[in-house]
């Protein structure tokens, strides 16, 4: 498998549990108001929800990370020369790879840590299954940093970054955005 | 001193281009790593899991994927063809159809990016097509595009709420006035441009063609205020509230006007997904902050000296706006929001100002810093659509800073504009 092949597969990946997290939130939020509406109230709403957007933060932002659409101040690395460039953001990189490395493994601490606990309003479920977002997607975090880090190099020793506004901006301004076009 | 060696650190790594987000966190880790002791890492762990654990934060990917839906669905044609119908008789009428279009977009929108994505592509090519020059083009839009974070619901409002521990409600409903006042004060820079350019009006003002668009467009309508109603009634939380709103999208789009785009609704939700991470793991990166922050009591000792120059509310209301708006030009407004607002609350409960109040002020700011580069998301966007150059719309785009200005002012310095409807809903 190539490099860009794998690129694309773990892309997918990510896409398809940012997906899968994005629709079970909604229709949770959407069940939950109607249970709480029709005097049911599901006890277990809140904080389920709530650890379900902790999930959708950190699957999110390791696609993100491979998008490179965190948000950050590109200005006085752009302003460097070329070769400058390339040593500052290498060593930036480093720094949020440690970063990440580290929050994985004091993350699998907490998860040994906490056998035998559960959620508060469902004991069913185990506070090691709800901790495991932390190590694993810090784990995912750094993968999508490596799998990035060729187009990094490529931008340090080109034309320097786009800032994640300018990401955004692009994504939303693609011309066939206008929706005008029916499914049916 | 710690926390100043944290901040120069903090400050120094986001200025080599590590994510905002990531630099807090690895300085929160160091000082834990060295203060506390490297075996109380672990709480670096936790503390990142409880820092993104939020139910009412959850509004923000919710509120994002309504307003995609019915970026995905034949809305957008039918609110513009509505606008066209009440305003586009006026001189400019394009520019007036933007603006007007944008305040019912606002309705289900909470984001002025989006706004400006699903407007512009179409209003935009119109624009040029009546001989409005591209800048022109890109600046009404964008400016107009900025009424969507105004007039409830906003995702800035919901960060701002939670960070500032106040109702996102009562936020919702202050919002409200001001939205208005901007799209009229708009709508006057709007008139003198079209008076300066000579830009032709559109159609005829006929009942009959208000009365055709308004019931094509009655869902696009009804829908959002219905939902609206029910957060302000209390009848749901502002995050079940943006639940409702993803059903009825799709239920219109999907089942009423059956022209939802299905690829363009799963590309929304991942880019959704992908704008909500970015923005939580913000958040959770900053609560790790702030627990130094409130031991260096660093928001107390600002707020003394802030004090210490004056104690009128209103001298520090205008160093707040003339920060903000610095701000604005050269950070993303959801960071703003995040790393500003818990240290400036102090200050603010200290002085007396009313913390709704406050946050119109702050979301404002905002707004037009989206229209301020280099940092300016909405103008950028705009700005590619029309294929237009960043700074010379930033020079057309002027009038309608200005406008935005003059009601940020207003509503700074008479509370009223904002608080009004607050107090009538809800007292106090």
């Amino acid at each position: 498998m190539t490099f860009q092949l794998l690129r694309r597969r773990y892309e997918q990946l990510l896409e398809a549990i940012v997906l899968i997290l994005m629709i079970a939130l909604t229709v949770l939020v959407i069940v939950g108001a109607a249970f709480r509406y029709l005097g049911n109230a599901l006890t277990w709403y809140d904080e389920t929800a709530s650890i379900g957007l902790v999930w959708l933060t950190y699957y999110g932002s390791a696609l993100a990370a491979l998008r490179g659409a965190h948000i950050g101040v590109p200005g006085l690395v752009n302003a460097m020369p070329p070769a400058l460039r390339l040593v500052v953001t290498l060593i930036a990189e480093a720094v949020v790879i440690l970063f990440f490395v580290l929050l994985a493994w004091y993350g699998l601490q907490v998860v040994i840590v906490l056998q035998g606990e559960h959620m508060i309003t469902l004991p069913e479920v185990s506070s090691q299954f709800t901790q495991s977002v932390i190590p694993i997607g810090a784990t995912m975090f750094v993968i999508a940093e490596i799998l990035r880090l060729p187009d990094v190099i490529r931008a340090a020793r080109g034309r320097g970054f786009l800032d994640a506004e300018t990401l955004e901006a692009m994504s939303h301004g693609a011309p066939d955005a206008t929706g005008s076009t029916g499914a049916h | 001193m710690t926390i100043t060696i944290m901040l120069i650190g903090m400050i120094g790594l986001s200025l080599i281009n590590v994510p905002i987000a990531i630099a807090l966190g690895f300085v929160a880790m160091a000082a834990i790593a060295l203060i506390q002791g490297p075996s109380m890492l672990p709480d670096l762990a936790l503390e990142m899991f409880n820092g993104a654990s939020s139910f009412p934060l959850l509004a923000i990917p919710l509120f994002i994927l309504a307003g995609a839906i019915m970026n995905a669905s034949s809305i957008s044609r039918r609110l513009i063809a509505f606008a066209s119908s009440l305003v586009g008789f006026v001189r400019g009428g394009l520019s007036m159809v933007s603006i007007g279009t944008s305040v019912f977009f606002a309705e289900i929108s909470g984001s002025a990016v989006a706004d400006v994505a699903a407007l512009g592509t179409i209003l935009i090519p119109a624009m040029k097509s009546r001989g409005y020059s591209k800048e022109v083009a890109a600046a009404t839009m964008s400016s107009a595009a900025s009424l969507a974070i105004i007039i409830p619901p906003s995702i800035p409002m919901i960060l701002y709420a939670v960070m500032a521990q106040t109702s996102t409600v009562k936020l919702f409903v202050a919002g409200i006035v001001p939205g208005v006042l901007g799209a009229v004060a708009m709508a006057g820079a709007a008139y003198y441009q079209a008076v300066k350019y000579d830009f032709p009006a559109e159609q005829r003002f006929r009942l009959s063609e208000v009365w055709r668009t308004g019931r094509e467009a009655l869902w696009a309508f009804i829908l959002p205020v219905a939902i609206l109603g029910s957060i302000f009634g209390g009848i749901v939380t502002a995050t079940e509230g943006a639940g409702m709103a993803v059903l009825a999208s799709i239920v219109v789009g999907g089942f009423i006007y059956r022209d939802l785009d299905f690829r363009e609704l799963k590309k929304a939700c991942i880019d959704g997904g992908i704008q909500t991470a970015v923005v939580m793991l913000l958040v959770a990166a900053s609560a790790l902050i702030g627990t130094f922050l409130t031991e260096a009591q660093l928001p107390q000792a600002l707020g003394h000296a802030m004090t210490s120059i004056t104690t009128n509310k209103y001298l520090v209301l205008l160093m707040l706006n003339v920060a903000f708006f610095v701000l604005g030009m050269f950070l993303h407004s959801a960071a703003a929001i995040i790393l500003v607002i818990p240290i400036v609350m102090p200050l603010v409960h200290a002085i007396g100002i009313d913390p709704i109040h406050f946050g119109l002020v702050v979301t404002l700011n905002l707004a037009i810093g989206q229209q301020t580069p280099p940092v300016a998301s909405v103008l950028m966007t705009s700005c590619a659509i029309a294929k237009a150059d960043i700074w010379d719309t930033t020079w057309v785009n002027i009038p309608y800073i200005v406008a935005l200005v003059a009601v940020l002012l207003l509503c700074t310095y008479v509370p009223f504009v904002s608080l009004g409807l607050v107090h009538l809903f809800y007292g106090g």
